[in-house]
């Protein structure tokens, strides 16, 4: 279980050290020798990324910047792109609450009440979506809890006064990458099941760009001026399932503690 | 948007009318109202431009009469509907169709008022403890009942009138096949090449129905909203909906269905604005035979109409405002 030094600037200094050039490099396998990738199209002409996406590095759910093993937790590498030290730019006396999230995690985590997870969580998590995309949405719907977002691809804008767990997701064709500006969030969610958080400021730009036939780069830009001294960036793989016969099923989260509360009191 | 539903609790009852008393003793319809309350009124308010707060609460603004189509909601073309009136239907051209010559159904929908089906779906003549009275939405059989065997039948009876508080919903589950069609806010048709997808507001629901031709899932796998698969016949989509669990209803009384069911639905759009809808249902666990559901969909005409996010389990207080008798937890004074 990772401690992070607090209020310790030589400590921070040598965490930052020991970080430093560790921070992992966007997806760099759109070519090969025949090329750069050409993404595929839809009938309706749109870059295609519809199928069945997963991350593979399933630790990021579990803390986004770089951590060691603890039982339950898998090691992981920092998906922090940007700053290059690979971590979250917290203001000054933000930590402490990410520390005081940590140690209470068991009962302060949304996730362990059944709620939504929130932009970008919901990605990282370990288990599977798909992507629908029409001329004026992209539809992306998830295992986990059946979330589903509506990416508004008509030219609409946000609306004004919401405060959502999800965010109201707005999106556009850069290229060939879905760029969705999310905006209207609550302070409510996580960025990953160490007490990373967030204000109601929080804004997040994803883009999501196909890199190969199985591959998707996902990339977020998360800011939030009252939480983080500047912007920073994550980035992963999602891995698209080619199993015939994969499906999204259903993970119904409160269903399942209902029953498990139910035989634990019988 | 008067106030009921803050009233509305187990713990509040200090009235002495027995007609609320019976209401409130409804305990199904009182959590459906005041779910029914937040989002509904955030839409009416100022079509999809209007503040939404993050989970729907018992306790929220709004209450009876509040519900979509009631009378305090001003005639908007918007989402909602299908409760206490029929949404607003604006007839339409002729059935557009997609570039795959398939008819084209995108948009946003809500199930007609038939007979006021989310709250019972079979034909419920005379009201009782709340549900006010409807031919609900079973057309075969002829008389509009849903045909039990005796021991469903007792079951029903028995979940009515001592055990309202596992009514699904309430618990935050999605609503199951066919009553997912039909529950409150609508929702939205998407068409993707070799898919069928719908999105609710409710319960933020989806059914993804590919059309492929793929076979079901193995009988093991249940699900709340279980495994549809479509077809087209024509421009009627046929959906053959199997490896459905136990634990959804067809309405907010009691009437329930084992982990047989399977469910056949046809999709028909009659105009660009109406969709008919049939539903037949077989459990040969709860059932003598299959019953058939009929109702319209009606197209929401107002271009700026959005689903809104709706939170369930993030702000539910259901559970605690159910009266005990009812299996809840909240106190019932009885003057």
């Amino acid at each position: 279980m990772r401690i992070r030094p607090v209020g310790s600037i030589v400590a921070g200094i040598a965490v930052v050290a020991l970080s430093f050039g560790t921070a992992r490099p966007a997806l760099a396998q759109n070519s090969t020798a025949r090329g750069p990738y050409k993404v595929p199209r839809t009938p309706d002409g749109l870059p295609d990324l519809q199928g069945i996406w997963q991350v593979r590095d399933t630790s990021a759910a579990y803390d986004i910047e770089d951590h060691a093993g603890a039982l339950g937790i898998p090691p992981g590498r920092s998906i922090i792109t940007n700053p290059a030290d690979g971590r979250i730019p917290y203001k000054t006396g933000a930590l402490a609450k990410r520390e005081e999230n940590f140690k209470n995690r068991e009962m302060a985590d949304p996730l362990n009440k059944c709620y939504m997870p929130g932009v970008p969580r919901i990605t990282l998590m370990d288990y599977p979506f798909q992507i629908f995309e029409t001329p004026k949405y992209t539809l992306i719907t998830y295992e986990y809890i059946h979330i589903y977002r509506t990416i508004f691809t008509n030219g609409t804008q946000h609306l004004e006064g919401l405060d959502w767990w999800n965010g109201d997701s707005r999106g556009h064709w850069d290229g060939d990458t879905l760029v969705v500006d999310v905006a209207d969030f609550n302070d409510q969610t996580w960025f990953d099941a160490s007490g990373d958080y967030h204000s109601d400021k929080l804004h997040v730009v994803e883009r999501y760009t196909r890199t190969g036939p199985n591959t998707l780069q996902y990339e977020a830009t998360i800011e939030d001026p009252e939480t983080f001294t500047q912007p920073w960036t994550i980035s992963i793989n999602l891995y698209r399932h080619t199993e015939p016969n994969f499906r999204i099923l259903e993970y119904e989260c409160q269903a399942y503690a209902d029953e498990a509360a139910k035989s634990g009191g019988q | 948007m008067a106030s009921n539903a803050a009233a509305l609790t187990g713990k509040d009852i200090g009235m002495s009318s027995h007609l609320l008393n019976r209401i409130l003793a409804t305990a199904g319809i009182v959590a459906l109202l005041s779910l029914v309350a937040v989002p509904c009124g955030a839409q009416a308010a100022a079509g999809a431009q209007a503040p939404a707060p993050p989970a729907p609460q018992s306790g929220a603004p709004g209450g009876l009469g509040a519900g979509p189509g009631g009378p305090a909601r001003p005639p908007a073309g918007g989402g909602g509907g299908g409760i206490f009136g029929a949404p607003r239907h604006v007839p339409g051209g002729p059935v557009q169709h997609l570039a795959d010559g398939h008819p084209d159904m995108q948009g946003f929908w809500n199930a007609a008022n038939n007979g006021g089906a989310v709250f019972e779906v079979q034909n419920h003549p005379t009201p009782r403890q709340g549900v006010p009275p409807g031919k609900g939405a079973v057309v075969d059989p002829a008389d509009g009942f849903i045909p039990y065997q005796p021991w469903a039948a007792a079951k029903a009876k028995d979940t009515f009138e001592n055990h309202l508080a596992d009514e699904p919903e309430l618990h935050c589950y999605e609503s199951g096949v066919p009553k997912q069609m039909y529950v409150q806010f609508g929702f939205q048709i998407f068409q993707p090449a070799n898919y069928f997808v719908i999105t609710w507001e409710f319960m933020h629901a989806v059914r993804i129905v590919p059309t492929d031709g793929r076979p079901h899932l193995p009988a093991n796998i249940k699900l709340f909203e279980g495994d549809p698969v479509g077809h087209w016949e024509g421009d009627t989509l046929v959906v053959d909906t199997t490896n459905l669990n136990d634990r959804t209803w067809y309405d907010t009384v009691g009437d329930f269905h084992s982990d047989a069911e399977h469910v056949v639905e046809r999709f028909t759009p009659v105009d660009s604005t109406t969709i008919k809808y049939e539903a037949t249902v077989e459990d040969p666990k709860t059932l003598t035979k299959p019953f058939k559901i009929a109702m319209d969909f009606y197209k929401t005409n107002d271009p700026k109409y959005e689903q809104m996010e709706f939170g369930c389990i993030e702000g539910n207080q259901d559970v605690q405002h159910y009266t005990k008798d009812k299996g809840g937890a909240a106190e019932v004074k009885v003057k």
